[in-house]
């Protein structure tokens, strides 16, 4: 951010990309041991002779947690569920939110007052709050948890195709491709995709970030992943009840999160900046 | 006036639409009311049948939602399964705490967030704004629950300067309002400088100066108020956002407001109180997007020129 170029594309910073490369590694590794059967007891064997044990012990990198499970293959299985939660969410929030926003940005006024209605409940309720409902509902678990997030985070996205569709129906082009007898809904649709495009990809890497810290906060609270499921929520929740006794599983699943949060929302600064040159020349 | 109302109307609306979706979301739950209640297995059915009745559980399901409705219009918000205590007095009770810490947490947000971010804007490309600018970041990226721990690890268990758990003093509140406030404050920096940067490069500041109105009247009086829409439409996303994490910081804290009651009281299927706290939070957010439009008409003249359409 801090030198930009006066003219042409800002580049996206190659260290974020490095550092994400890192993490996507690192998950898909996880999502790998997994999901194999004869490798996932690595996450999930206890060991009670050797609890608590520090990092750097031996056979253990980053420790053991309270069950004496090693601590490195869960943070690698809770960074892979993260992932694909992230993931997840995004792509089916996107897919809603593109529906609607384009229902409600085409279908007239009443549409547009139906989709505005529909946001506005959706949002009455905090994102947190409807998604405990979706798990009291669902059972909990991470089903429940990327249904529950993607219903909720469609809203945001919905508003702004919206937006783009109402601003689009109005334009010169669109009357003209109309007397060439093209039809509107065809016309708004083709460049509705390219100038949604810059906007998808920010929002996407948004949705990633908040759908991240929803799972986790949600494990946390016991209504996410449930045990013995490695999730950076569930080993924050049983790291917090032996603070007193040990702090790293805490830490170190806590700095891991938050440095894949901060990652996402530099690349999403950076992507705007990229496609938003008034944005850029505020920085 | 006439925009004050069809708001009013409009928010009626989504509120009624808000009671239908959180009653038949929690109806449509697999798991009995009567099975949390008592043990169906080992109960006999008559008993089951007889508990039925009495909580409404036997009538349509319409006549249940209109005994619902009316019920929360006239105040009767029914029995917690659990406890047996008036829902109003379960939220009478924790109500208090909730608004307290969402309270202090707003004004700790935007007290500390809009002289940050205008000084921030002022300074712009200085130490103070390159500083602002990284802790707002950390502060956005790092999860609220997870600064809580990290909170109560460092301040509370090894350098033992305030209490963790409970809400027997003033001092109780301090670490929960202090972590709820970080990200909207981080959040209102970010947005009070790029709007101040915006306004600096507007032509009237040229005209003011050449005036000869002071700096400081400039900078304080002139650009902040200009400044004040954007910062205005996020406090009304911050209440949504405010109030979800409010429920997770209260359970972190054992602070015993609304949030560690809903909780409580979706995990043990106390739908009764479930539904009235789903509501009452979701009024909460409908009567603060409804105020922050009227505000927003009232900060921005523009708004209020291009007629009624943002309704």
């Amino acid at each position: 951010m801090a030198s930009t170029p006066r003219s042409g594309m800002v580049r996206i910073n190659p260290w974020i990309l490095v550092a994400l490369a890192v993490y996507a590694v690192a998950g898909l590794t996880g999502i790998v041991v997994l999901l194999s059967p004869t490798m996932n007891n690595r996450m999930t064997d206890t060991d009670l002779t050797s609890t608590f044990l520090h990092p750097l012990s031996p056979g253990h990198p980053l420790g053991t947690d309270s069950l004496g499970r090693d601590l490195m293959w869960r943070l690698l299985g809770g960074l892979g569920v993260s992932i694909c939660v992230g993931v997840g969410v995004a792509l089916i929030s996107i897919v809603l939110g593109l529906a609607l926003g384009v229902f409600g940005g085409f279908f007239g006024r009443t549409a547009s007052f139906a989709t505005g209605l529909v946001v506005d409940v959706t949002w009455a309720f905090p994102a947190i709050l409807l998604a405990i409902v979706f798990a009291g509902w669902l059972g909990p678990g991470l089903p429940a948890v990327v249904l529950a997030l993607a219903l909720t985070g469609w809203a945001s996205f919905a508003v702004i195709v919206r937006g783009e569709m109402l601003s689009l129906r109005e334009r010169d082009f669109i009357a003209a491709a109309r007397v060439l007898g093209v039809s509107r809904l065809k016309i708004s649709l083709t460049h509705l995709l390219v100038s949604l495009f810059p906007v998808t990809m920010v929002v996407g890497v948004f949705f990633v970030s908040t759908s991240i810290v929803a799972e986790s906060g949600l494990s946390f609270l016991g209504l996410g992943a449930q045990p013995p499921t490695p999730s950076l929520g569930v080993i924050l929740a049983e790291g917090r009840d032996y603070l007193s006794q040990s702090w790293w599983p805490v830490i170190l699943a806590g700095a891991l999160l938050t440095g894949l949060v901060l990652l996402l929302n530099a690349l999403a600064d950076n992507v705007r900046d990229r496609f938003d040159p008034r944005s850029r020349r505020l920085q | 006036m006439r925009f004050a109302l069809q708001r009013l109307a409009y928010a009626v609306l989504v509120l009624f639409l808000a009671s239908v979706v959180t009653f038949f979301s929690m109806r449509v739950t697999p798991g009995d009311v009567t099975a949390s209640i008592v043990n169906v297995a080992t109960t006999p059915p008559e008993v089951v049948e007889k508990l039925k009745e009495q909580l409404g559980l036997n009538l349509p399901i319409w006549q249940q939602y209109w005994n619902y409705l009316t019920g929360m219009v006239t105040g009767h918000l029914g029995v917690s399964l659990v406890t047996k205590l008036p829902v109003t007095t379960l939220i009478a009770n924790s109500a208090s705490y909730t608004v307290i810490l969402a309270i202090s947490a707003f004004f700790v947000a935007f007290g500390l967030g809009v002289p940050i971010g205008v000084i921030a804007a002022l300074n712009r490309g200085g130490w103070f704004d390159r500083v602002a600018l990284a802790v707002a970041s950390f502060f956005l990226a790092i999860p609220n629950f997870v600064l809580a721990l990290v909170a109560v690890l460092v301040l509370g268990l090894q350098l033992r300067w305030l209490p963790v758990s409970g809400s027997t003093s003033w001092k109780n509140l301090i670490l929960p309002a202090l972590i709820l406030a970080a990200e909207p404050c981080a959040l209102t920096v970010r947005v009070g400088r790029t709007a101040v940067l915006e306004q600096l490069s507007a032509d009237y500041i040229r005209t003011l100066w050449a005036r000869g109105i002071r700096q400081v009247r400039i900078h304080w009086i002139h650009v902040l108020r200009n400044s004040l829409s954007p910062i205005i439409s996020l406090g009304s996303i911050q209440v949504r956002t405010l109030l979800g994490y409010t429920l997770i910081i209260e359970v972190i804290f054992r602070w015993p407001g609304l949030g560690t009651q809903l909780v409580n009281s979706i995990l043990h299927r106390d739908y009764p109180v479930a539904q009235a706290l789903a509501l009452l939070l979701a009024a909460v957010v409908i009567i603060s997007s409804a105020l922050t439009d009227l505000v927003y008409r009232w900060a921005d003249p523009r708004v209020r020129l291009s007629g009624s359409e943002a309704a």
